[in-house]
């Protein structure tokens, strides 16, 4: 009778949990599926679908612009994935040895540019950069650089170095919290020892914090290049979806975006989108193999 | 389960910045024109007229719309048939396709009516998701002729079907400035005007003498291009086969001059700057059609009131305009089509509709009543209607596509390219077709 209750009482476990699975199958997996499904096929998205086998990924495999959209993606990511997690280190590091008035204002105030919404940030940079007469222009200009007004959006290095930082600048508060929550897990009693033994702060940072919060580190960077990869938001507004100057900031979402809600090439979009998930499956692999190696060598 | 959450956080993310995205190119396009004061209906006249129809008719009607226009009929509308409740929906254009394509493809809740503009008209019309407005139990026939061949043209089918209209009909002009005129060219008048515009090369010149005296000719020169559409004399695509006219060559020497002597504000089209520029002193003309007029000039002239003119330049031309059609499948196509009918071939309701807002109509005979009458104050009394008659009159070459979004997108791109001397004219004219044959394989492109 006993055994009974308990094997009842299990029930209740699986009822519980079910609300994600049931979301998770018809918003997540389905999605999914379909556009597997959706990658074998011709669609305009209004005349009945044809099957047409792997001719969408023969393109995609030769497809120039599904490349060069992809070294735009990993570039921009790069560019500005490297200051976060220095520019997070660096922070962590000075908020949680050092006793910093109003440590929790800076906190919120590097967190802020996450709260606002994509859309906007990239508009707010086009007013700042964009024509002659934009805000940055007219402070050039009456400062009498030479060569001012400059086109900022025409120059392909200087819009995709924008994206990196507006990219950075959005991010930076976020990777430091997540830092810090990391930091904050290790066992204060480590520091102490360390400290009695006479370890300088720099030492113990290195020594101590350092690798201890390597799977902070590990999971920031997957989540980084997964969200990173999907970059889509800022370098649209910012280019009017195009992607210009010189296809520069035309990111992989940006791409299948465009061939599919504005070519009307529905199963060629959803080619490059599993295309896309077999680069962000590659890179979370291989990022997550580099780091345990990295552990193993210094364990050894 | 973590890393999920930051996914879905991330994708939610990316839906709140679309949906801010659309707030704000909406705001955009209709500036100054949000009407707290409702259009006056065609209340008296109409009253008189609806023996012929059953005022009965009940229904509740569900638009999407890439614009506000349509929310101003509804009340003239409604005083004749007080029982058809109408909804509209306002989506913006960057989104409409993206929101419509999904309804349809499912059938579920699939709009009775919606919109299709310019860029992608020509999409919907041949993939056959509206009715043909000919057939039962539409059966348009008659009060089609008192309708442009323009609108007609581009929402009829390969096959013939008429699937599409719309209450606009979009001439173009130059929209210049009489104040500025006069003190650099002397002269004032329209006819005067487009002497100084009457072929390209005059026009660079025309704009060189501007440049002297301190004013910039063109607002931008995408403003340009969408005359110089109509300057050549086909398509892009004829029988699936990428056309590049010898005029577009030609115009791709036109940017780079207007660009390397600085002739335009160096902005796009709908940039906040080229916008300000209507209320500037500094821009002498804006190259637009009607709808140009009606959202640009005079939504913003205020302290320019009465300082514009219209003129013809070195062509005639015709650009964008907005359709809609009755969903085949829809269960209220009765009640739909009572209110397409009233917005495209209620004459009485057109000409109230214009005369409030300043638009060029698709019904000729409406227009032709509205030319007898008033002039704009914002033009200094100029009729537009006898103005856009006069184009019209002109036949303007028409030269819609269902391509046309982004051939015209990439066309700027490598027109950009070649202004700026970041490539030649060949590699320029090369990149535009290598763009247009990732956008379109389909297409054959020599």
């Amino acid at each position: 009778m006993k055994k009974k209750s308990i094997n009842d009482r299990s029930k209740y476990g699986y009822l519980f949990i079910s609300p994600f699975f049931i979301a998770f199958i018809f918003l997540g997996l389905y999605p999914v599926l379909f556009t597997f499904s959706l990658s074998l096929q011709k669609w305009d998205g209004l005349a009945p679908e044809t099957f047409v086998g792997l001719a969408n990924f023969k393109r995609l495999l030769t497809d120039r612009i599904f490349y060069l959209s992809i070294w735009n993606t990993l570039r921009i990511w790069i560019i500005s994935y490297i200051p976060q997690i220095l520019a997070a280190l660096l922070l962590s590091a000075i908020f949680t040895m050092y006793s910093v008035k109003g440590m929790k204002m800076f906190r919120a105030v590097y967190y802020l540019p996450n709260l606002v919404t994509a859309a906007s940030v990239g508009l707010l940079f086009n007013l700042l950069f964009n024509g002659n007469k934009s805000v940055v222009n007219n402070i050039l200009q009456a400062l009498q650089i030479p060569g001012a007004p400059f086109d900022f959006f025409n120059d392909p290095v200087f819009t995709s170095g924008l994206t990196s930082y507006i990219q950075w600048w959005m991010w930076f508060g976020y990777t430091t919290i997540l830092v810090m929550a990391g930091i904050t897990t290790i066992d204060r009693n480590l520091f102490e020892a360390a400290q009695i033994d006479g370890a300088s702060k720099g030492q113990t940072y290195r020594k101590i914090t350092l690798p201890l919060i390597k799977p902070t580190i590990v999971y920031i960077t997957i989540t980084s290049i997964i969200g990173g990869m999907q970059l889509f938001d800022v370098p649209s507004t910012m280019s009017d979806g195009t992607g210009e100057p010189d296809k520069a900031i035309l990111t992989v979402s940006m791409y299948l975006y465009n061939q599919g809600f504005k070519n009307h090439n529905y199963g060629y979009s959803a080619a490059i989108s599993v295309g896309l998930f077999a680069v962000i499956g590659l890179m979370s692999i291989l990022s997550l193999k580099a780091m345990k190696r990295k552990g193993e060598d210094r364990n050894g | 389960m973590k890393k999920k959450m930051l996914s879905l956080l991330l994708a939610a993310a990316m839906c709140v910045g679309a949906l801010a995205g659309c707030g704000q190119s909406q705001t955009q396009e209709d500036t100054g024109e949000q009407t707290a004061d409702a259009p006056q209906p065609a209340a008296e006249t109409d009253a008189g007229e609806t023996d012929g129809v059953d005022a009965d008719l009940a229904a509740e009607l569900n638009i999407w719309s890439s614009g506000e226009e349509l929310q101003r009929f509804v009340e003239g509308f409604n005083q004749i048939y007080p029982n058809i409740k109408v909804n509209i929906t306002v989506i913006p254009n960057t989104e409409f396709l993206s929101k419509l394509t999904p309804v349809i493809s499912s059938g579920q809740d699939v709009p009775d009516i919606f919109t299709g503009e310019s860029d992608y008209v020509r999409y919907l019309v041949n993939a056959g998701v509206w009715d043909d407005l000919s057939q039962a139990p539409y059966s348009a026939s008659e009060a089609l002729e008192d309708v442009w061949d323009y609108v007609k043209d581009v929402g009829t089918d390969d096959t013939g079907a008429i699937r599409a209209l719309s209450w606009q009909t979009t001439p173009g002009s130059v929209i210049y400035r009489r104040d500025l005129a006069e003190e650099v060219l002397g002269v004032s008048e329209p006819e005067d005007v487009a002497a100084y515009l009457s072929d390209y090369d005059k026009m660079l010149e025309t704009a060189a003498v501007m440049k002297e005296a301190g004013i910039t000719m063109f607002g931008s020169w995408e403003d340009v291009m969408l005359m110089a559409l109509s300057y050549r004399d086909q398509p892009w695509v004829v029988d699936g086969k990428l056309v590049i006219d010898p005029k577009m060559e030609d115009f791709l020497d036109i940017v780079k001059t207007i660009q390397e002597n600085g002739y335009d504000l160096n902005v796009s089209e709908w940039d906040p700057e080229w916008i300000a520029g209507v209320e500037g002193d500094s821009v002498f003309c804006y190259i637009l059609p009607t709808w140009g007029y009606s959202f640009v000039i005079k939504a913003n002239a205020v302290n320019t009131m009465g300082k514009w003119g219209l003129c013809e330049g070195p062509n005639p031309y015709i650009n964008g305009g907005t359709w809609l059609g009755i969903y085949k499948d829809s269960p209220n196509k009765e009640a739909a089509w009572a209110f397409l009918e009233y917005v495209t071939l209620n004459s009485e309701a057109l000409q109230e509709y214009a005369s409030e807002y300043g638009e060029y109509v698709d019904c000729k005979s409406a227009n032709d009543k509205l030319a007898q009458g008033e002039g704009e104050e914002t033009l200094a009394g100029q009729n537009i209607y006898e103005f856009y008659n006069q184009v019209m009159s002109e036949k303007p070459h028409v030269t819609i596509t269902e391509y046309d979004g982004q051939i015209n997108s990439a066309f700027k791109t490598a027109a950009k390219a070649y202004a700026t001397g970041k490539l030649s004219k060949e590699e320029a004219i090369e990149q535009f077709k290598n763009d247009v044959a990732t956008n379109y394989p389909e297409l054959i492109i020599e």
